[in-house]
């Protein structure tokens, strides 16, 4: 069990949209600060920024001003203790989902001896009978699935999951959000997920940040005082859903005001 | 292709069967033209047969003589026919896959028919220029010694040409497609050397070159490194940015990002590449040989118009002919197997 935490200081970033020889301010001062082996999600409406956050944790992506650490160090490029499923699966299309984790597994040199766990977490993911499919043979949530066991594979200190179930039905939904759980539980490794989903931030995490956009600022954080397993109907859950709600639309609001 | 299906409920065992399955239903007439096509060529290999042995030849004099080698040749295909038939009554597979190819063969045998009409039996079209097909056969059996050692001379050359441009092609093109300063270098010269078929340089090169061979390899291969530099440059310019950026972040290092991302990705276009090489390289081939390579099919055609053997000459466009269309498909069967994971085959 590994896991570390993740600190960032007055992050900004300036998009250059060099089509239209303008600028775009993705973030602004945004910091935030996650103790090792904790779980966190992000909220907030569409393009307000949360992937742009997530992909400078992870080292994707520059900031323009201010720095990220992670276990104490700063970031300055990837490095597998920090993995991320992406929005869209990104499984490589040549190769099976065996070979799609095989892979990550030599990319980060953990493959030797790795058998035993890839086979157990195709069966977390119920893929056991898809392990020598192709992507294009999978259907949307078992891709979502396969891309979420090849994250898990090289068993990183921080885990960083972009709305990694957006794409998915209520159903399978929920039954992910199970596994995650029992996952992070398992693992214990820090969990930062981004989601619009107010549900699924609730029912996941300890702590709820809410984003509001252009710029992107983090408003508004939330712990959630709620042990798992969590209830969906339950009093608490509900309330808690009602306020989130109520500031994202604050945040919305805000930005109309401004705007006229 | 994987035949047998994973156990189902719905007891289908085959792909062929699933296919039967969905299939629109035929009408009765249709089902009878189907069977009726499948008897076709058979019956029309018999009709050249009986036309070649029974109708007089169009002169009694020696040129006109003929041999047996044709009777073999339409004996042998006529067996074949008939072996494909029997098999189709026995078998719904081989009896679908005829009804398709069955219109083909036919009106193969027909051309035969017709051709022999004209040229043998009625001199239509006079010798020398248009040799008869056992005039041809017997042109080809005659000389088959030196026409193999010709057809391993030019697969060598061929070989040489192609693979060399090939790999050629795919350094300059997926290094620049990589990295920016190679780019800026390579492609001003992409754009210069690329339009100028690549045969433009055989006076050039058989003036230069210390040995034909050696210049007519890089004849063949300069034709064969445009189209392979630029399918894959380009299919590394497309790759999309997530691909790398998912192997990033699992720490995939320079090489990995390189062999195991960036050519992956590019491989359906590079493709392409190989597929227009090798068409250049054939066309490469033809000119080397015929300008100045003393061995090969090419030479060997050129040989022989010295000699006006007109039989010669086609018998060894007929073997350039299966030369190329095995090789090409060998290519094809390469990709096919490199690219099976694209959705519905590889294209
Ligand atoms: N590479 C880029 N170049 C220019 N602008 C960008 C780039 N990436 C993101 N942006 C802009 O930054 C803003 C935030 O984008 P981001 O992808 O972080 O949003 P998001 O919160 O993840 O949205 P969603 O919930 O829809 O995924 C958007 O306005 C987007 O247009
Ligand atoms: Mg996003």
């Amino acid at each position: 069990m590994s896991s570390a935490s993740v600190q960032a200081i007055g992050l900004t970033k300036v998009f250059a949209r060099e089509d239209m020889n303008a600028t775009l301010q993705a973030l602004d001062n945004v910091s935030l600060t996650i103790q090792p082996g904790e779980f966190v999600a992000i909220v907030g409406t569409s393009g307000c920024g949360k992937s742009t956050l997530l992909r400078i944790i992870a080292g994707l992506e520059i900031p323009t001003r201010g720095e990220v650490l992670c276990g104490g160090e700063r970031v300055t490029g990837t490095n597998p203790k920090r993995g991320l499923v992406f929005q869209e699966h990104n499984l490589y299309p040549w190769l099976t989902v065996r070979g799609n984790i095989e892979f990550a597994l030599k990319a980060a040199k953990k493959f030797k001896g790795s058998a035993a766990r890839v086979r157990k977490l195709l069966e977390i993911a119920g893929l056991e009978e898809f392990a020598n499919s192709y992507p294009h043979q999978l259907s949307g949530g078992m891709r979502q699935r396969a891309a979420l066991i090849r994250a898990l594979a090289i068993a990183p200190d921080v885990l960083l999951l972009d709305e990694p179930l957006g794409a998915l039905d209520s159903f399978t939904r929920m039954n992910l959000q199970d596994e995650i759980i029992s996952l992070w539980r398992g693992r214990g490794s820090t969990m930062i997920l981004i989601t619009h989903d107010v549900d699924e931030a609730i029912y996941l995490s300890q702590r709820v940040l809410i984003m509001s956009p252009r710029p992107g600022r983090i408003t508004a954080e939330l712990p959630v005082p709620i042990s798992y397993p969590r209830n969906r109907s339950s009093s608490d859950f509900v309330q808690l859903r009602n306020e989130i709600l109520l500031r994202l639309n604050f945040a919305r609001e805000d930005m109309e005001e401004f705007n006229l | 292709m994987m035949e047998t299906v994973a156990a189902n409920s719905a007891g289908v065992s085959s792909i062929w069967e699933l296919r039967q399955i969905e299939a629109r239903p035929k009408s009765r007439r249709r089902l009878a033209w189907e069977r009726a096509l499948t008897a076709l060529p058979a019956a029309a290999l018999v009709l050249v047969l009986l036309q070649y042995k029974l109708a007089p030849n169009f002169k009694t004099t020696s040129v006109y003589r003929t041999t047996d080698i044709y009777t073999w040749f339409i004996s042998a295909a006529l067996a074949c026919a008939l072996a494909y038939f029997a098999a189709s009554l026995a078998s719904r597979r081989v009896y679908e896959r005829l009804t398709r190819s069955a219109p083909i063969y036919t009106a193969v045998a027909l051309l035969f028919l017709g051709y022999d009409r004209l040229t043998l039996k009625s001199g239509v079209l006079p010798l020398p220029y248009f040799p008869w097909p056992d005039k041809v056969l017997s042109a080809m059996y005659e000389d088959r010694v030196m026409l193999l050692d010709c057809v391993k001379n030019s697969l060598v050359l061929l070989f040489s040409g192609y693979l060399t441009g090939a790999a050629a092609g795919l350094v300059t093109g997926i290094t620049a497609g990589l990295n920016k300063t190679v780019l800026y270098w390579v492609s001003p010269l992409i754009k210069v050397l690329g339009p100028i078929p690549s045969t433009t340089w055989v006076p050039i090169v058989l003036i230069l070159a210390t040995s034909l061979f050696g210049g007519s390899v890089f004849l063949i291969a300069l034709g064969v490194w445009y189209p392979v530099t630029m399918t894959s440059l380009n299919g590394i310019q497309n790759i999309r940015p997530a691909n790398f950026e998912v192997a990033r972040t699992m720490g995939a290092g320079r090489l990995r990002l390189i062999f195991k991302v960036a050519i992956p990705s590019a491989m359906p276009h590079i493709f392409q590449g190989l597929t227009q090489g090798m068409s250049m390289a054939c066309a490469a081939l033809m000119v080397a040989e015929m300008m100045g390579v003393e061995s090969g099919l090419g030479w060997y055609i050129n040989w022989q118009r010295g000699w006006a053997e007109f039989a010669k000459m086609y018998s060894a466009i007929i073997v350039i002919c299966l030369t190329f269309t095995f090789v090409n498909a060998v290519l094809t069967q390469v990709k096919r197997r490199a690219l099976r994971w694209q959705e519905g085959g590889a294209r």
